[in-house]
């Protein structure tokens, strides 16, 4: 496994939980790359990160080959898909935000992904975080449940050790309390 | 240490490493991050700070760079039009202290009004451009940019692309700061533009050029040894090395690092056993050009690929599948380099950029279009955030040219067709950057238009930086506070109308068409601060009386309320700001506010 994709909408975090993946790689001695591509607004917008480990690689995930496709949300998971292949991994947050233009339902969307992938697991972070009063959190809450459940292999401790090697101390508190929670509950 | 940093970042940890002692620059997607990241580190010989716009950043970095001291500005690529004057100029005058212009260009674009190449740029001013592939390797040539420059007494380009900028790698260096001692202003002829000197000094710019040509050539390298060479540069570097994976033995790879000035023996050297050259580089045919010129005056002949004959897009940014493409069509699809991908594949339509929701500038935006419904009007629009302005609904934006650019065309727009009322909008960062003038100019020339100053207390568009209405600095400390309203009284403009965007819409819509209703220079500030600066308090909803007519949808287009599958409406109540403009278009009373905590 070596390559990832992360899809959203601005304001969910992406650029973090892209940042802390890079770095939890980091940690384990690998050489990773990453790049991601930002819509014209703050929020709202498209962004799809790629996270790719190896050094001798460009920033952007060539089409079809991504190992694992973290969606934090449904359209843009969907949006991204030309970069997977059957085999792909599909983590995709319980999150669905429609563009204005578009047709497609989530359940059609949800559908899709059930036919064309063996590998899917759907998650609950927007809610959990939401629940656990911090909405803003719905990325490292992904992160931490995606670990939690061995779809990527990194510990607890792992995890606390790079929020607080990216977060501002403060940032780090209200993350590590919510990372605690999450591994104790969901 | 090991950290996974960001090709700004790099280059910031590695000007501080390298003991810049200033460093300047004006936010712009995708350079922003190189100030943003300095100013996290602090010495008692370094000064960072966000300048009003990119003029002022290069000619403190020279000023600085004069009394000796090494200089960093920071700017995107159509910033260094902005900043093109002090360049140009700076090259006949030369630097004392190593000074580097930091530009970032934006193929694609991503965020930009254009795809210009600052490479180019370099040929045109006659200046050394440095052109990394990762963040790994800007980190590393940062330091023989300082000493190039200071050893030739010239400005140095460093110019990175959005694939370089905001890609992140890991990079493992020590963070061990080498200071450069500051010698202070030595008073020199030198100093002084002269048109007599500038031709001597213009001899002497291409002589320097020619004599650092070798010193440059190390940073530039040869891979492989295939008969077929492919010439590269910044990140398509890296998008050749994967496309021709498996197919090493065919090709060879000369990447360039240095785009300008070309070392034509290193060049020579390495075509000599070439049977094609390929050229695969973004935005414009530098590279190939540069090569060509160098092949021909040595009477080499080979045939060539590149963008001159139409292998390679002039426009947008590559990647691996593009390369790969371009390789396919080369050899006419005999390589077979691509392999299959996924076949059934969901078309989704693109997200449309819109304002955030709870964005001022809705509320700003409606207010003028109801204060000057059934009026032909024509709205200018200019640079950030608010150049959404001319997305749907709100459609109150019909042209956006470059910084400042709103006020001027709108005079000219009157000039021309004196029936219409015109109405510039630019918001608070901008107008300092580059609006004074604008507004100075038709207050001088009596041109009678409408300004709207869109005032959000921040510069929101490159991640909320602080400028001079603001007054604070960039640490956040205390500077001093220019006041937009005094600016504009200080002219001599005494109608000025100030209103606060989220206050109550139809007294709003009043106010502004009372204003509108005499035919004479006037400013408008709104002045509220972005939505994305303050947690909110409290959220909207909808409640059972809710009609379904979509008024507040059709209307507002604000991204937080929608329709369900089921017809029912709907307003996120993560992304409700609780600015309460959709409120004022519902015909039921079916809107209604909510404390957070309820
Ligand atoms: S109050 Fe209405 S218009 Fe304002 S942010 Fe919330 S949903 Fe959007
Ligand atoms: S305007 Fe009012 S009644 Fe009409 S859809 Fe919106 S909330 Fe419902």
């Amino acid at each position: 496994m070596n390559d990832i994709i992360i899809a959203g909408i601005g304001g969910q975090g992406n650029i973090l939980l892209s940042r802390v993946i890079c770095q939890l790689f980091t940690n384990r001695g690998f050489d990773v790359k990453s790049a991601e591509n930002i819509g014209m607004s703050q929020r709202g917008g498209s962004v799809v990160s790629y996270i790719r480990v190896g050094d001798n690689v460009g920033p952007i995930v060539p089409d079809g080959e991504a190992d694992i496709l973290i969606g934090l949300e449904i359209t843009e998971a969907a949006r991204n898909i030309n970069k997977i292949n059957k085999d792909s991994l599909i983590i995709l947050n319980d999150r669905f935000v429609k563009p204005k233009n578009s047709e497609l339902e989530k359940q059609q969307i949800l559908k899709y992904f059930e036919k064309n992938f063996r590998k899917l697991t759907i998650i609950n972070a927007c809610n959990i975080a939401f629940k656990l009063n911090m909405p803003k959190a719905e990325n490292i809450t992904m992160l931490t449940l995606i670990c939690k459940k061995g779809i990527l292999h990194f510990s607890k401790e792992e995890i606390l050790t790079v929020l607080s090697q990216v977060l501002s101390p403060p940032m780090y508190e209200m993350n590590k309390i919510l990372v605690e929670k999450v591994y104790e509950k969901y | 240490m090991k950290k996974v940093l960001m090709g700004n970042e790099a280059v910031a940890y590695s000007l501080f490493i390298n003991g810049v002692n200033v460093a300047v620059g004006y936010p712009g997607t995708p350079s922003t991050e190189v100030i943003e990241t300095l100013k996290n580190f602090k010495d008692d010989d370094f000064y960072v700070e966000w300048s009003t716009n990119e003029k002022v950043a290069l000619e403190i970095a020279a000023g600085a760079s004069l009394a000796g001291a090494r200089a960093v500005a920071t700017m995107k690529q159509v910033g260094l039009n902005v900043a093109a004057d002090p360049l140009l100029s700076l090259t006949i005058v030369g630097v004392e202290g190593g000074l580097i212009v930091f530009v970032a260009d934006d193929p694609g674009p991503h965020s930009s009004q254009t795809e210009q190449d600052t490479r180019n740029f370099a040929r045109f001013c006659n200046l050394p451009v440095f052109d990394p592939s990762s963040p790994k390797e800007a980190f590393e040539l940062i330091k023989p940019a300082f000493e190039i420059s200071e050893k030739y007494k010239l400005p140095v380009l460093f110019r990175m692309t959005t694939r370089v900028c905001h890609s992140n790698q890991s990079v493992e260096f020590e963070f061990k700061r080498e200071k450069k001692k500051v010698k202070g202003f030595v008073k020199k002829p030198d100093w002084v533009i002269l048109p007599a000197l500038s031709y001597i000094k213009h001899v002497e710019l291409k002589q320097k050029l020619q004599n650092m040509k070798k010193e440059l050539s190390v940073y530039n390298k040869i891979e492989g040894r295939g008969k077929i060479g492919i010439i590269t540069g910044g990140v398509s570097y890296f998008y050749v090395k994967e496309a021709i994976k498996g197919y090493d033995d065919l090709f060879s790879i000369f990447k360039i690092t240095i785009p300008h000035p070309l070392d034509e023996e290193f060049i020579l050297e390495f075509v000599k056993d070439k049977e094609m050259l390929i050229f695969i580089e973004e935005l414009d045919p530098v590279l190939e050009e540069e090569v060509k010129l160098i092949l021909f005056e040595n009477g080499r002949i080979i045939s060539t690929y590149g963008k001159r004959n139409g292998y390679v897009p002039f426009a947008g940014e590559l990647d691996v599948d593009k390369v790969k493409d371009i390789l396919n069509r080369i050899f006419s699809n005999k390589l077979h380099i691509k392999e299959n991908t996924l076949t059934d594949i969901l078309q989704i339509p693109k997200r449309q950029a819109q304002l955030c929701a709870g964005c001022p500038h809705r509320n700003s935006f409606l207010v003028v279009k109801y204060a000057t419904k059934g009026q032909d009007v024509v709205f200018t629009g200019d640079i950030g955030c608010y150049t959404l302005g001319f997305a749907k609904p709100i459609s109150t934006t019909d042209t956006c040219l470059c910084m400042g650019a709103s006020i001027t065309m709108a005079q000219g727009l009157k000039i021309a067709d004196a029936s219409k009322k015109i109405i510039a909008f630019i918001g608070d960062s901008t107008f300092f950057h580059s609006g004074i003038t604008g507004l100075v100019n038709s207050y001088y020339n009596m041109h009678n238009i409408t300004v709207c100053i869109l005032d959000n207390l921040t510069t929101g568009m490159t991640g909320f930086q602080p400028h001079p209405g603001t007054g604070k600095k960039i640490y956040g400390e205390e500077g001093k506070k220019v006041n937009i309203e005094n600016i504009v009284k200080g002219i001599g403009i005494e109608k000025i109308l100030v209103i606060d965007p989220y206050s109550d819409f139809t007294e709003n819509v009043d106010k502004v068409r009372e204003f509108l209703n005499t035919e004479e220079l006037g400013v408008i500030v709104f002045r509220r601060e972005c939505a994305n600066l303050k947690s909110r308090k409290s959220y909207f909803k909808i409640n059972q009386n809710c009609l379904k007519c979509k008024v507040c949808i059709n209307v507002t287009g604000c991204p937080a309320i929608d329709e369900d599958e089921n017809g029912s409406i709907f307003i996120d109540s993560v992304l409700c700001k609780s600015c309460g403009l959709c409120k004022n278009f519902c015909p039921n009373n079916a809107i209604e506010k909510v404390m957070e905590n309820e």
